[in-house]
């Protein structure tokens, strides 16, 4: 079948050289990771303010879990969906275009596939950074409400910012330009951070809303970060991860794909 | 194993329906200076692109010493990229290093461990006096530096071939002098190097055997001195048929053209080469 022969020879393509594609970016980071780190920060720090103290002030509670409490998983999945979206998008689009940072990897022994993967491992550690941010904020000033699953949500965080990094990039390898990228922004991520249970719960919806929220991949992190943050540990939690791993599986694959469509003429 | 670096059979490449190159064979010995020349949108940077494997050909053989790629078979492009140094021609250089940074990011592209990388950083520099530059942002590099880092970046893995598409384009007459000076000091410690250009100055002073293209095909190929009639030269020259070109027949045809300048500019206007 086809679609074995395209993954088996992007398998056979990627090696650790991917390594120094990702260090390029760390590197490259370190010069200016001082703002860069106040607005992983700050951001959801204003999001947990703003709503945590003031709809947390009308809404007392949500299935006996104080607001506050129940955002903050959300925000911990949103937010390092944020950090994987932007960095996939217009940081991988501008190293791929207007830097030429591909074109000039590519003439070495790094393989584009080995490109892409190492784009989306570095979008994937921002996510980490922003994700785990949040997580540590909550630990600091909450931790007496917390479980200690928590400890199992930064592999979460890992797996939802290579998902995000993967779907990001392949929005990134049909890109004619910055402005493409708006409408990924609006339709996708802000509907997804709106609609995938973040501040409520995805029951209050219509019906036909909820089903299109089943098909948003935040929700099914959202709901992963919660059951372990507040240590509902229950069996549809492996189901949850398996559908998220599925999601991840298919836009990594899809995005090496189309970038190297995209570069390899 | 042969004496041959590159060995081009048969190429053709079509965009979509454009025909980029025609059939075009050619072969580079080991050691040589070897250039393509051709007008705009001959199909020279296509040529390289399919040789450094971004640009994937629609059918032909090409052969870089020993390693092949076809248009189903890329799996060596990988081992050819290793022993091959590209300086392309945008500049693409790393804006967010250093120079020094750029030598050093780029060699572990290659591989190539840390101690290795920084003696053999320091090593290009000082060959492009470029040393006081090191640590400098390539942003405040004028376009002479610029030209020259790209060129010893190509050189971080030791290569055996090294291949520059049009890398004097838009500089002054002294860094251009600097460059095919350092060009030359390179071929002669043995690297194969294939260049295109559209300077026919350039291309006289520094290949020993060119193509000339247009139109995606060649339509000469031979050593410099003997199109030039500069000397009686062991070396053929050939028609865009690979039939041999007598002297007097390339005499008539080059009705005493005395530069490659008038080589070049008598075939593009009067296209007597052309085939068909």
């Amino acid at each position: 079948m086809k679609i074995i022969k395209v993954i088996n020879e992007i398998n056979h393509n990627i090696s650790l050289r991917l390594y120094a594609v990702f260090y390029r970016n760390f590197k490259v980071w370190l010069r200016f990771y001082k703002p860069s780190v106040i607005g992983d920060i700050l951001e959801p720090l204003l999001f947990l303010a703003a709503l945590g103290l003031g709809i947390g002030k009308f809404i007392h509670n949500i299935h006996g879990t104080p607001y506050l409490l129940y955002i903050i998983p959300g925000i911990i999945a949103s937010s390092s969906m944020y950090a994987a979206s932007f960095e996939g998008t217009f940081g991988s689009y501008t190293r791929m275009t207007t830097k030429g940072i591909f074109d000039a990897i590519l003439v070495t022994p790094v393989s584009i596939e080995e490109i892409t993967a190492g784009e989306v491992l570095w979008a994937a550690a921002k996510a980490f950074m922003s994700g785990f941010a949040v997580l540590l904020i909550a630990l600091i000033f909450f931790r007496p409400h917390i479980s200690p699953f928590i400890l199992l949500i930064p592999i979460i965080i890992i797996i939802n910012g290579l998902m995000f990094a993967s779907l990001s990039i392949l929005i990134t390898s049909f890109a004619p330009s910055y402005d493409f990228f708006s409408y990924y922004f609006t339709v996708a991520i802000s509907t997804m951070f709106l609609f995938s249970g973040v501040f409520y719960p995805v029951s209050a919806l219509p019906n036909t809303v909820r089903y299109i929220v089943y098909i948003m991949p935040l929700y099914y992190t959202v709901k992963v970060t919660r059951s372990l943050f507040l240590g509902h540990i229950n069996f549809m939690m492996f189901i949850d991860l398996i559908i998220i791993l599925i999601f991840s599986f298919i836009f990594f694959y899809l995005s090496v794909y189309f970038i190297k469509k995209r570069m390899i003429s | 194993m042969n004496d041959y670096a590159i060995s081009v059979e048969n190429l053709t490449k079509f965009y979509n329906n454009f025909s980029a190159l025609n059939n075009i064979s050619f072969r580079i010995k080991i050691g040589d200076f070897f250039g393509i020349i051709g007008p705009n949108g001959a199909g020279k940077t296509t040529i390289l692109k399919i040789l450094y494997s971004v640009v994937i050909p629609t059918s032909g053989n090409i052969d870089i010493l020993g390693l092949n790629i076809t248009s189903n078979l890329q799996h060596d492009a990988r081992k050819i990229k290793s022993i091959i140094g590209v300086v392309p021609q945008e500049d693409n250089l790393d804006e967010d290093l250093s120079v020094f940074e750029n030598l050093i990011i780029y060699s572990m592209y290659f591989g190539i461990n840390k101690k290795e990388s920084l003696k053999r950083a320091s090593e290009l520099l000082d060959f492009f006096n470029m040393a006081e530059q090191k640590n400098f942002k390539v942003i405040n590099l004028s376009g002479g530096y610029r030209r020259r880092l790209l060129i010893a970046r190509a050189l971080v893995n030791s290569p055996k071939i090294i291949i520059l598409d049009e890398p004097t384009i838009g500089l002054d007459p002294e860094y251009r002098l600097n460059i095919w000076n350092k060009l030359k000091l390179l071929n002669k410690s043995g690297i194969t190097i294939l260049m295109s250009t559209h300077y026919m100055d350039e291309a006289e002073k520094l290949f020993r055997n060119v193509i000339l293209l247009n139109h995606g095909e060649i339509v000469l190929n031979g050593s410099v001195d003997y199109i030039l009639n500069k000397n009686n030269g062991e070396n053929i020259v050939t028609d865009a048929f690979g039939n041999l070109l007598q002297k007097e027949e390339l005499q008539n045809n080059n009705k005493g053209l005395k530069s490659l300048e008038d080589v070049f500019m008598d075939i593009v206007k009067n296209e007597n080469y052309k085939s068909n």
